[in-house]
């Protein structure tokens, strides 16, 4: 997998843990938490120097923790399916309502025809297979004249 | 009418370009059939019971005399000869084939018009009064507002993959006939102290859970409501369920949550909107409303043709409506002829209607949501010549508003998810009233036939309803009564058990019987009766006392 910043490539700098002991240098890496293991781990992790990410599913709310939004230095939202389009409201409303100026990252199962609603509703990074980035790019393109909004 | 801006077409020629990539990733396989799915929905394509169909968005119901041609000419080198008018003022072709539509895409596109919006799970085509700006008792046009509306909906990148799709209808006048209060949302441009806003109603819908729309906001300034539409979406969006396709539109939420909850949660997030973004200027507004001024602008003195024919004097009366600007009539054409499929026309029609819209009506025409079509502006002294011309074509069935004047879904003939036949109903109901004075004498009503719970036929808000169902491999068919989509918007009342098909023109018979029974005045039509006198009298006589 690589990650997609509108037509680059860009580094993955950060790791996915499910776990605390998942971390062998909690204080070297950057990580990104489900949200779960955010809210039950929140202690120790908040007290972590390193950047954390935490991961939305498309199923999850973030009413439960815009106030923790300080912490993130990256918000990533997984899409369950392509279709559940929740991911799209929660990119708009962290950027309108809780002016969220770090990155925000999509994953999970997603259409590269969708992804200049992507970008348009705020997100700025996708994580893709390698083998389909010309797609994604083309698609990346084809943003002028394709949108009122 | 609205004329397209660059930067319409070449969103639209985009768009083509974009279709024609995705079918070619659905067949080199770089698309699975369920990702091809919803984007060949965006684009109108549905798959049948028999074949393709393609749906085509009419906006607002506003249509050309050069678009109307085009249908004609896709009709005939694409398809079978025929289209079929809907009732959210779309058409729709039913044998089109996969490899054509492409192509299908770009002549429409030749004339300003697409598939968007007309299937998937987005916002769909915006639907309107058919008699917008050309009715006396309307606070304002309301055809600019859709034209903004559809703007600002269009492939809107946070609501194109919605829990279900959403319907907006929008109607400037008190009288509504553009059923807004069975949309998802309903507008209605209302004045208040001498200014003009909207009123919205939302969650109203039909399917197997009927819903009359909530109020939720009785005064919007007009150029907030495209803030105020993604305040509602952006609830729906995120809070709309999505574990059960049927439990997944906003009536569900709105009914689950109350009305009041949802209310509180839209006017919160209507207040996130504090950089109005989309808050329209007086000069956006001004340039829209430019673009539908009438094109008859002064009263003339023109008074009707008369003539001794008695088909010509039933067409006068029946088909025939005022015009805002004296000395012209608005003239609809029933697609309701005796045993045709309602909203059904074929291209010899097409290509002759349009060239009567071109010769009389400035190249206008319209489509009402009851699956007719209209001539919007005819000069008063054209009226008998252009009757005799309808009537060369087919098109001068006088029978708008009677029992004949069918709201009908395709049904099992097309439909995959219908359960039984509608077409066939809706045809032994008009060969059975053919005559106009039969007709006359029953007065005002409205028959709605779905073939399916899905209520595509309105059916729930027939005055009577008729649904077909399937009962242990044998077609029914379930009659509610009293049921109407107007201001007044009511869910009709199920009678009681279904009928076979065999019996159900028996039952409808009775139905009329008891309504002619029980009415004081020639004048009181049957829902008038219907609401006096309750459904126990019609249930009595339809089943006896057992």
């Amino acid at each position: 997998m690589v990650i997609l910043n509108k037509d680059k490539l860009q580094k993955n700098d950060y790791k996915f843990v499910n776990e605390l002991l998942d971390i062998t240098d909690l204080n070297k890496a950057k990580i990104i938490v489900p949200k779960i293991l955010w809210k039950e781990q929140k202690k120790i992790l908040k007290e972590k120097t390193e950047k954390i990410g935490l991961q939305i599913n498309s199923d999850e709310s973030i009413d439960d923790i815009v106030d923790d939004l300080s912490h993130f230095s990256l918000v990533q939202l997984n899409f369950l399916s392509f279709r559940d389009g929740r991911p799209f409201t929660f990119a708009k409303t962290l950027r309108r309502k809780f002016k969220f100026k770090k990155e925000i990252r999509a994953v999970g199962h997603l259409l590269p025809d969708q992804y200049i609603f992507l970008i348009r509703c705020g997100v700025d990074t996708v994580e893709i297979e390698s083998q389909d980035e010309e797609v994604w790019v083309k698609f990346f393109e084809m943003d002028e004249g394709l949108y009122y909004q | 009418m609205y004329k397209y801006s660059e930067k319409d077409k070449n969103i639209l020629k985009n768009r083509t370009i974009e279709f024609k990539y995705q079918v070619e990733r659905r067949l080199n396989g770089q698309l699975t059939e369920d990702e091809f799915k919803p984007l060949r929905l965006m684009n109108g394509l549905y798959l049948q019971l028999h074949a393709y169909m393609l749906r085509i968005a009419i906006p607002y119901g506003e249509l050309s005399y050069l678009q109307l041609r085009k249908l004609a000419e896709i009709s005939e080198k694409f398809d079978r000869g025929y289209g079929h008018f809907t009732t959210r003022q779309n058409i729709q072709f039913n044998w089109p084939k996969l490899i054509d539509v492409p192509n299908i895409l770009k002549e429409l596109s030749s004339v300003e018009m697409h598939a968007i919006q007309t299937s998937g799970n987005c916002i769909r085509n915006i639907s309107c009064d058919h008699l917008a700006g050309i009715n006396n008792e309307e606070i304002e046009d309301p055809r600019p507002w859709c034209e903004l509306i559809r703007q600002w909906s269009t492939f809107h990148p946070e609501f194109s993959f919605l829990p279900r799709k959403f319907k907006i209808a929008v109607t400037g006048a008190k009288k509504d006939r553009a059923a807004i209060e069975v949309h998802d949302i309903g507008l209605r441009l209302i004045k208040k102290n001498s200014k003009i806003g909207f009123e919205i109603f939302v969650g109203g819908g039909q399917g197997r859970s009927p819903f009359i729309g909530k109020k939720i906001k009785n005064f919007l300034e007009k150029k907030n409501i495209l803030n105020y539409l993604e305040a509602i979406l952006s609830v729906y969006n995120e809070l709309g369920r999505r574990d059960n396709i049927y439990k997944a539109r906003i009536k569900i939420l709105v009914h689950e949550l109350g009305e009041e909850k949802l209310k509180e949660l839209v006017e919160e997030r209507y207040k996130d909107f504090e950089n109005k973004e989309l808050e329209l200027s007086q000069k956006e507004i001004k340039k829209i409303f430019s673009f539908f001024k009438l094109p008859v602008k002064k009263s003339v003195k023109s008074s009707l043709p008369i003539n001794d024919s008695l088909e010509y004097k039933q067409w006068l009366s029946q088909n025939i409506l005022e015009h805002k600007v004296n000395g012209y009539s608005v003239v609809i054409i029933s697609l309701k002829p005796p045993g045709k499929p309602p909203g059904d026309i074929n291209a010899k029609q097409m290509y002759g209607l349009s060239d009567l819209s071109y010769k009389y009506s400035f190249g206008e025409l319209r489509v009402s949501h009851e699956q007719n079509l209209l001539l919007p502006h005819i000069k008063n002294s054209n009226l008998y010549d252009l009757w005799i011309e309808l009537k060369k074509l087919g098109l001068s069935t006088p029978n708008v508003g009677l029992i004949s004047d069918i709201i009908c879904c395709p049904g099992m003939d097309y439909c995959a998810l219908a359960t039984a036949r509608s077409i066939p109903i809706s045809q032994k109901i008009s060969n059975s009233f053919k005559e106009y004075n039969s007709q006359k004498k029953i007065g005002n009503l409205k028959i709605k036939i779905s073939g399916c719970i899905n209520a595509c036929g309105h059916h729930h808000v027939g005055n009577i309803g008729i649904l077909g169902l399937d009962k242990n491999g044998e077609e029914s068919y379930q009659i509610t009564l009293g049921g109407t989509a107007t201001e007044n918007a009511k869910i009709g009342e199920i009678i009681g058990p279904s009928f076979p098909e065999s019996e159900l023109m028996n039952a409808l018979e009775k139905i009329l019987e008891t309504y002619k029974k029980n009415k004081i005045t020639d004048e009181e039509e049957f829902l008038e009766v219907f609401n006096r006198i309750g459904i126990s009298e019609f249930k009595k006589d339809l089943y006896g006392n057992s």
